[in-house]
């Protein structure tokens, strides 16, 4: 290369140093993680390239559904109950996670009552529904009922938690005003603060009332009420068309409240300059989570 | 209306149609409490039930035995570990196929991106029921359960990432007549790597999580010792359990989050 405009081999800038180890370490830990896994779960590898086959088998039963026997059966029904379950869990949820959120926020509350609110909701939300479930139902006995209290109790970690964020980035001037004018503590609340998170708060209920269809109609499967129940029978039967026919009913009914609820959320945010709030990233991925019943 | 010079504005009256929504949403909240057999005093009762003693005092010495709680719950993290590796390490080709930025043509983008949708839509532990009835019971078909989910949330998060990554790159790759793979792997591959990385340790720490209830309906782990002692009513053992598990799950999604933010 003695060509003097052709630098390409001279510039080329050498990748930084360290990188290698640590991709070497990375993917030495992933293999003795891997290698560690597998052992415990005693899984052959004649096991292993077979599943796929034994689930496409399965799969390929579930058409054509059999929709008049669930019709028969009533799954529509207990699809609905799902979605009752969630409504009035979610109604469960907001009701008692909104003044604890105004308990949490670093702004309005004091150091002593903030610390212990903000640790119950990081404890629930540590607990997924299914576990607060199988407490109730010795309590509550089976139905609906015990689901709906999972998941109106277990809603309160996150709804608390997206409502104290909510709070945390208020403008504190009406607050300010009201406390000018000698107005209490609670009336700043209701007037300095309520009015500024309403609609993105609103806006949570929703989206966690969409997170909440999915959770129970997965409750019914351990008897807390919905169509999960109506899964897990018909596949004890081994009645895959049926199971077809539940499967189809619920991803529709769960696809068009999401389709809802989300224009529905649009509305109430449109117009409505971010208070704050999560971070939006994060919280996508936060909901995301929720959405799929993986919990952080 | 106006006193003192400065008028205060007029409420504005509530529309017709808003007292509609609201009735039928009351409408329907009420018929909704009524199925699923609304009793607030249940809330009080519920602190007077005798089952409660039940849970109490924590049979510690059976709970800190090895093979009631430890085994299990080694492999329920044995689980979420390999449902990490095979769900995310299959995300990362679907993601780019999902994003609009990089897939390789409009049928690849459309089908791939239906087909998660639908996958989303069924709840996880739906997945886990028909997997178990596929491969039959035990971790294996809750390790294929998981993965599933994981590749599922793995590829909305990351595909979201690839659509916003800076273009510019990969236009300089394929302006040098590079072919489709090569341009990605070039041009956009190093930008969202540390995020996908990121993506990773959160979709483990929401498997470790997850893992815990999947052996309620019989894929593995610590639930089926979990489901095993509720259906003996032997709350006070599930209570011990319950607290060791998130104790440890604790632990594990610290050190997660610690090294996420170290990395992002």
């Amino acid at each position: 290369m003695t060509a003097t405009h052709t630098p390409s081999t001279v510039s080329r800038p050498s990748p930084p140093s360290g990188v290698r180890r640590r991709r070497a370490l990375l993917a030495l830990a992933l293999v003795i993680g891997g290698v560690w896994s597998v052992t415990g779960i005693d899984v052959t590898l004649e096991r292993f390239l077979g599943a796929p086959g034994d689930a496409w088998d399965i799969f390929k039963r579930l058409w054509p559904p059999a929709m008049d026997e669930a019709l028969d059966r009533g799954v529509v029904g207990k699809v609905f109950e799902s979605v009752y379950i969630a409504w009035i869990g979610t109604i469960i949820g907001a009701v008692l996670s909104l003044p604890l959120a105004f308990l949490a926020a670093t702004n309005v509350a004091p150091r002593w009552i903030r610390v212990p609110v903000r640790q119950l909701f990081n404890a629930i939300r540590a607990v997924p529904e299914l576990i607060v479930a199988v407490i109730f139902i010795p309590i509550t006995g089976l139905g609906p009922w015990a689901g709906t209290l999972a998941i109106g109790l277990h809603s309160v970690g996150t709804l608390g938690k997206w409502a104290t964020e909510a709070i945390e980035g208020v403008d504190t001037g009406p607050l300010e005003a009201v406390e000018a004018t000698g107005g209490r503590w609670v009336s700043g609340m209701r007037w300095g603060i309520l009015p500024q998170i309403m609609p993105i708060v609103a806006s949570f209920w929703l989206f966690r009332f969409e997170i909440n269809v999915r959770a129970s109609a997965v409750l019914g499967m351990i008897g807390a009420g919905g169509v999960g129940a109506e899964l897990v029978s018909q596949l004890m039967f081994r009645n895959f068309s049926a199971v077809g026919a539940v499967l189809g009913i619920t991803v529709l009914v769960v696809l068009t409240i999401d389709t809802m609820s989300a224009a529905v959320r649009r509305r109430i945010i449109a117009g409505v300059t971010r208070t704050g709030g999560p971070d939006d990233g994060d919280r996508n991925a936060e909901a995301l989570a929720d959405l799929t019943g993986f919990r952080r | 209306m106006s006193e003192g010079g400065t008028a205060r504005p007029v409420r504005p009256r509530p529309r017709l149609r808003t007292f509609g929504i609201t009735a039928g949403l009351l409408a329907f909240t009420g018929f909704a409490a009524r199925e699923v057999e609304f009793a607030v005093s249940t809330f009080w009762e519920a602190w007077n039930n005798p089952l409660w003693e039940k849970f109490w005092p924590v049979p510690w010495d059976w709970v800190l035995d090895r093979s009631n709680v430890l085994d299990p719950l080694v492999e329920t993290f044995q689980i979420a570990i390999l449902a990490t590796i095979v769900g995310c390490g299959l995300a990362l080709p679907i993601s780019f196929a999902m994003s609009r930025l990089t897939a390789p043509n409009r049928p690849t983008y459309l089908v791939s991106r239906s087909v998660m949708n639908v996958v989303r839509a069924v709840p996880d532990l739906f997945w886990a029921k028909l997997l178990v009835t596929a491969v039959g019971i035990g971790a294996f078909a809750g390790t294929w359960a998981l993965s599933v989910f994981s590749l599922a949330v793995m590829v909305k998060l990351f595909s979201e990432t690839v659509d916003n990554a800076d273009p510019r790159p990969l236009e300089a790759a394929r302006a040098t007549g590079s072919r489709h793979l090569p341009a990605i792997r070039t041009g956009v591959l190093p930008t969202v790597l540390p995020e996908y990385v990121a993506y990773a340790l959160y979709v483990f720490e929401l498997n470790i999580r997850a893992s815990i209830v999947l052996g309620l309906v019989g894929a593995g782990g610590i639930g089926r010792v979990l489901e095993a002692q509720r259906q003996f009513f032997r709350f006070d053992r599930v209570l011990g359990m319950l607290i060791i598990v998130f104790v440890v799950v604790f632990v594990i999604e610290q050190v997660s989050v610690a090294i996420r933010k170290r990395l992002v």
